[in-house]
C-alpha cells in the first residue's frame, strides 16, 4: 500500500501542489437483519479504493478511486491537483498546512476476529435474540434483530512524512420489538457496540438485549404521553451524552472557526457553564467505538477537555484547522470511508461525574421528568439551537420515580442549557451511537453520569 | 455464475455516477470535489432464501467475490415463506422525459464556479454593512443504473440532476443566527443563484431575535420545507406496504378509510417529466407509474415493492429503492405529490388568528405511535393574520392522525423540497410548547 501512496503523493506534488495526502482503505462488513424469526437482509460488502487530496495557497481538492494500480493512483493525483491549482485562483484566504509527523502501524488486538466465526454462528446468535424479544411476552406482536460488523485496514499517508496502517473492528447488536395490545402499538430499540471482536457479542449483557429491549416495549404500553411544558429534567446516562454532543460538541468541532459558524466562536478559553462542568471528548479509551490511535490523517489522537471546570478549553481539530488557528493538532478529523474527506468529529463524548448519588438526586427533584434512552438529536451550531429525543421517561411526582411516558422531547440553546445544570451524579455510562455531519456517518460513543437540568421546555402532545 | 453455484434466481444491480461539487465558506470558494463512483451489487435466491454483497469497484475479481459471498449468506439464511420470486419482465416500461440534461453532464468546472460566485454576491447584496459569513456549494452529478435479473429484467438509465445552497450566518451584538436555501433539478435552465443568495440572507435576517411565546392549543402552518418532512417522511414512511404488513405503521388496515381531511389529495408520480424521483423502472427494474395515496382524505393505496406486493398478492407499485448499489430493495416514494389548493402562504398566514408557521423542522414522528414532536427548526409566531417574531426552543406535538385530519386549507405555493413536492397547508389545532 505505501508505494501506492507514495506514487500518488510524488504526483500531486511534481503537478506543482504543495500538500497531498492520502487514505487507501480495504473494509468489509456483514449485516444481518431478522424479521420474526426469518432472514430479511443478509448482506456482505467490501469497500476498496482510495481518497487523495490536494491543497495550495488555501484551496483543496479531492477526488477517489478504486483503480488501485501505481498507474491509477498518479492518474487520479494528477486530476486533483490540477484541481487544487484550478480552485487556487479563487480562494480568498492563503494559508499552510503544517503539523507533526507519525509513522506506526497499529495492529489491533482483538480476541474473536469475525473471520474465526461461521456465518452460521452469527445467523444463530441474531436468531437467538429474535427468539427472546417474541418470546418474552405474548403481547410482543414482531421482532427486528440486526446483527452489524465492520473490519477495516486502513493506511494513510501525507506529503509532511506521515505513515500511518491502522485497524478498525466494530461489532453491533440491535434489537427491535413491537408491543400491540388492542389498538395501542408501542416499539423499542436497545443496541450495543463496541471496538471488538465477536467476543462482545457473547457477552450477559449481548446475549439478553432481546428482553430488555422487549421488557421496554410491554412498558412502554401502559406510559402515557408526556404533556408539553417547562420542566426540571433528570437526563439518564445515554441522553446525558446526547446533550453533551449535540448541544456542545459539535459547535466545539474547529472547522466552525474558519467558517465563523459557532456561537462558541469567541468563547475560547471563556467560562461556559457551572465550575463543576467539565466535558471530554476521548479517543483513546480503550474498546469504545470511536476510538483510534491516529485520526483519519495520520495524526496521533489526545484526551479532549472541551470543557474543563466550566471553562471552554480544547476544540477538535484538523490539520486544516490546528495550522489556521495556531493551535496544537489532537487528531480528531475522520471519515466515513476512503470516499469522503476527513473533518473535525467527535469520538467517545461524554460529561465527566461529579458527587450526586442518583437516587437523591431524582428524591432531590420533587417535580420534575426523568427522560432516558436515545431515539435521536441534531444541533445546528451556527445558532446554537438544538432538540433531542428520548425513547422514555417516567414522571418525578414528590421526589419519586412515576408515571412512564413515551417520546419526549428536549430543545434548547446551547449558551443557555449549560448553565442551567445544577446537579451531576457519580455514576458513568457510554452507549454506542453514530454520528452524521457533513453526509458522513461515523461510529461514536456517548454517555456521562445522571445529571439535572432546571426549566427545560419539554415537548408533549 | 450465481447459478452455477447453487442459486435458483440471481440479480445484478450496477450503480455509477459522476460528482462535481464546489464548495465555499466565509464567502469564499475553499475546495472542489470530483467523484466517480461505480459498484454492483449481487442478489442471489436459494428456495426462497436471499443473500445479498456488493462492492465498490467493477473488476472481475471482486465481482466473482461479491457473487460467492452472496450465495453463501443466501444459503445461512433462514427461508422467508412470504418471498414468491423477484420480478420478471411482462411488462413494458413507460418513456419518462427530462431525465438527462446533456448540459448539465457536460457542466464545465467553471461554470459551477460562477454559479457559487453569483450566489454569494447576491447575498452579499442583501447583507451588507451587517456581520456575515456565507457558506454556499454547488453540486452537479450524472449517472446510471442498470438491473439485469434471471428472470429476463434488463434495464438502464441515464439520469442527471444539479443541487445549490447558500447558507448565510449573521451576527449581531447579542445574537447570532443562520438559515439557507437550496434549489435543486434535473433541468439546468430552472437554475436562479441569484434568487437563491437572495432568498437564503432575506430568510436568516428574518430569524434574527428569536423569543419563546406561551405554549398551548394553536394552529400551525407548514410551510413547503416543514411540511416535506412531516408528510415527505412522516407520511410516506407509514403507508410503506412493508411497515404496514409488519405492523409497524400507525396506518393499518385502513385501505379505503377516511384517514385525512378531505382537503388532502396526495399522489405519487415516477413519470413526472423531469421529476426528481422520476424514473422509468424501480430500484428492482419493476416498471414505474402513477398511483393515487390519498384522494380527497381517503387511503387509496400503499407503496410496495415485489416482495410486499407478492405477499399481500397485490398489484407491484415500482416503489423498491435501493442507496444505489450498496443495499437491498427497500420501499420509498418516487415523487411525492400534495395536489395544490388555494392560497398563497401569506394568504393561509393572513386567515390565522393565534398559531405558528414552521418554515423548517428536522423531526419525523414515531411511526409506530404517530406521535409527532418537531421542534421547529425556523419558526414564527402568528397572531391576528400577522406574522409576529420569529421563535427560539418551541415544539409542536400532534399525534399523525390528527395531523392529517385536521388540515384545514391547502395553498398553491407548490415547491419542490428534497423530500416531496409540496405547497403550505394549515393545521388547525396542535399542542405548542415554548420556554
Amino acid at each position: 500500500m505505501e508505494d501506492l501512496a507514495l506514487a500518488a503523493i510524488d504526483a500531486a506534488l511534481k503537478t506543482g501542489v504543495s500538500f497531498a495526502d492520502v487514505r487507501i482503505e480495504n473494509s468489509t462488513t456483514i449485516i444481518i437483519e431478522l424479521n420474526d424469526g426469518i432472514t430479511r437482509k443478509s448482506m456482505a460488502s467490501r469497500m476498496k479504493g482510495a481518497g487523495i487530496r490536494a491543497f495550495i495557497d488555501g484551496a483543496w481538492a479531492f477526488a477517489q478511486t478504486t483503480d488501485l494500480t501505481k498507474a491509477g493512483m498518479r492518474a487520479t493525483s494528477e486530476s486533483v491537483a490540477k484541481l487544487a491549482l484550478a480552485t487556487q485562483e479563487k480562494v480568498a484566504e492563503r494559508f499552510t498546512i503544517n503539523g507533526p509527523t507519525f509513522e506506526a502501524n497499529v495492529q489491533l488486538d482483538v480476541k474473536k476476529p469475525f473471520d474465526k466465526v461461521s456465518i452460521d454462528e452469527k445467523m444463530d446468535f441474531v436468531k437467538m435474540i429474535d427468539d427472546q424479544a417474541r418470546d418474552f411476552d405474548e403481547r410482543i406482536v414482531s421482532t427486528m434483530t440486526i446483527y452489524g460488523e465492520l473490519s477495516s485496514d486502513i493506511f494513510i499517508a501525507n506529503s509532511l512524512g506521515t505513515r500511518i496502517t491502522l485497524q478498525n473492528s466494530i461489532p453491533r447488536i440491535i434489537s427491535i420489538p413491537t408491543a400491540k395490545e388492542g389498538s395501542n402499538r408501542q416499539r423499542m430499540q436497545e443496541s450495543i457496540s463496541l471496538r471488538s471482536g465477536f467476543e462482545e457479542m457473547e457477552t450477559e449483557q449481548a446475549q439478553n438485549i432481546g428482553t430488555k429491549a422487549a421488557k421496554l416495549a410491554i412498558d412502554l404500553l401502559s406510559s402515557k404521553s408526556a404533556e408539553g411544558g417547562i420542566y426540571d429534567v433528570v437526563l439518564d446516562p445515554a441522553l446525558n451524552g446526547v446533550v453533551t454532543h449535540e448541544a456542545f460538541g459539535h459547535a466545539a468541532e474547529a472547522d466552525n472557526w474558519p467558517a465563523h459558524s459557532t456561537v462558541l466562536e469567541d468563547k475560547i478559553g471563556k467560562e461556559v457553564g457551572p465550575e463543576y462542568l467539565s466535558i471530554s471528548d476521548d479517543p483513546t479509551l480503550v474498546g469504545m467505538r470511536g476510538s483510534t490511535e491516529y485520526d483519519w490523517e495520520g495524526t496521533k489522537t489526545k484526551k479532549r477537555f472541551l470543557v474543563k471546570d466550566g471553562i471552554f478549553t480544547d476544540l477538535l481539530h484538523s490539520l486544516e484547522t490546528s495550522s489556521r488557528l495556531e493551535l496544537e493538532p489532537n487528531g480528531a478529523a475522520r471519515s466515513q470511508s476512503f470516499m469522503h474527506v476527513p473533518v473535525p468529529r467527535m469520538s467517545n463524548t461524554f460529561m465527566e461525574p461529579r458527587d450526586w448519588d442518583v437516587d437523591e438526586l431524582i428524591e432531590d427533584t420533587k417535580h420534575g421528568i426523568l427522560l432516558c434512552g436515545f431515539n435521536y438529536g441534531y444541533t445546528q451550531s451556527a445558532k446554537g439551537q438544538f432538540m433531542f429525543q428520548a425513547s422514555h421517561g417516567y414522571l418525578i411526582e414528590n421526589g419519586e420515580k412515576g408515571t412512564m411516558v413515551r417520546d419526549v422531547s428536549l430543545a434548547g440553546n446551547i449558551l443557555e442549557v449549560l448553565a442551567k445544570i445544577d446537579a451531576i451524579g457519580k455514576d458513568f455510562e457510554l452507549e454506542g451511537g453514530t454520528c452524521g455531519k457533513d453526509g458522513q456517518n461515523v461510529p461514536t460513543m456517548t454517555g456521562g453520569p445522571h445529571a439535572r437540568i432546571r426549566q427545560a421546555p419539554v415537548g408533549g402532545m | 455464475m450465481a447459478e452455477k453455484l447453487g442459486a435458483s434466481q440471481a440479480e445484478a444491480y450496477v450503480g455509477q455516477s459522476r460528482a462535481f461539487s464546489i464548495e465555499a465558506e466565509n464567502s469564499a470558494i475553499r475546495n472542489a470535489e470530483e467523484k466517480s463512483d461505480a459498484g454492483i451489487g449481487i442478489r442471489t435466491v436459494i428456495n426462497k432464501k436471499i443473500g445479498f454483497a456488493f462492492v465498490t469497484t467493477l473488476s472481475d475479481d471482486d465481482v466473482r467475490e461479491a457473487v460467492t459471498k452472496s450465495v453463501k449468506l443466501a444459503k445461512a439464511s433462514i427461508p422467508d415463506p412470504d418471498f414468491v420470486s423477484l420480478p420478471s419482465d411482462d411488462n413494458s416500461y413507460p418513456t419518462v422525459k427530462g431525465l438527462f440534461d446533456k448540459n448539465i453532464a457536460e457542466l464545465p468546472s467553471e461554470a459551477t464556479a460562477d454559479m457559487i460566485i453569483r450566489i454569494i454576491d447576491a447575498s452579499k447584496q442583501v447583507l451588507e454593512g451587517r456581520n456575515y459569513a456565507i457558506s454556499a456549494g454547488v453540486q452537479s452529478s450524472s449517472g446510471m443504473n442498470a438491473v439485469v435479473n434471471s428472470l429476463g429484467i434488463s434495464c438502464s438509465e441515464a439520469r442527471t440532476s444539479i443541487i445549490l445552497f447558500c447558507y448565510p450566518i449573521v451576527k449581531e451584538a447579542d445574537d447570532q443566527t443562520a438559515s439557507s436555501d437550496y434549489q435543486i433539478t434535473r433541468d439546468l435552465s430552472e437554475i436562479d443563484p441569484e434568487q437563491l443568495g437572495d432568498s437564503a440572507a432575506k430568510l436568516t435576517l428574518s430569524i434574527l431575535g428569536p423569543k419563546t411565546i406561551e405554549g398551548g392549543e394553536m394552529s400551525v402552518v407548514f410551510a413547503p420545507l416543514g411540511a416535506g418532512t412531516v408528510i415527505g417522511h412522516g407520511f410516506a414512511g407509514a403507508i410503506s406496504a412493508e411497515e404496514v404488513q409488519k405492523g409497524r405503521s400507525y396506518i393499518s388496515n385502513a385501505f379505503g378509510d377516511v384517514i385525512a381531511s378531505e382537503k388532502l389529495d396526495i399522489i405519487d408520480d415516477a413519470l413526472l417529466t423531469s421529476g426528481l424521483g422520476s424514473r422509468s423502472f424501480d430500484a428492482e427494474g419493476y416498471p414505474s407509474q402513477r398511483a393515487s395515496i390519498i384522494e380527497k382524505g381517503v387511503l387509496k393505496g400503499l407503496l410496495h415493492n415485489s416482495y410486499t406486493a407478492n405477499k399481500d398478492g397485490v398489484q407491484n407499485t415500482g416503489n423498491a429503492s435501493r442507496p444505489s448499489y450498496s443495499g437491498l430493495p427497500s420501499i420509498s416514494t418516487s415523487n411525492f405529490i400534495i395536489s395544490p389548493g388555494k392560497g398563497t402562504l401569506d394568504e393561509l398566514i393572513s386567515e390565522i388568528d393565534k398559531g405558528v408557521l414552521c418554515r423548517n423542522t428536522a423531526d419525523q414522528p414515531n411511526m409506530t405511535t404517530g406521535d409527532l414532536s418537531a421542534m421547529l427548526y425556523e419558526g414564527f409566531y402568528i397572531e391576528k393574520g400577522e406574522i409576529k417574531h420569529p421563535l427560539k426552543n418551541t415544539l409542536v406535538g400532534i399525534n399523525m392522525r390528527d395531523l392529517l385530519q385536521r388540515i384545514s386549507r391547502v395553498g398553491n405555493d407548490t415547491r419542490t423540497t428534497l423530500s416531496m413536492i409540496t405547497p403550505s397547508f394549515v393545521v388547525e389545532r396542535a399542542t405548542v410548547t415554548s420556554g
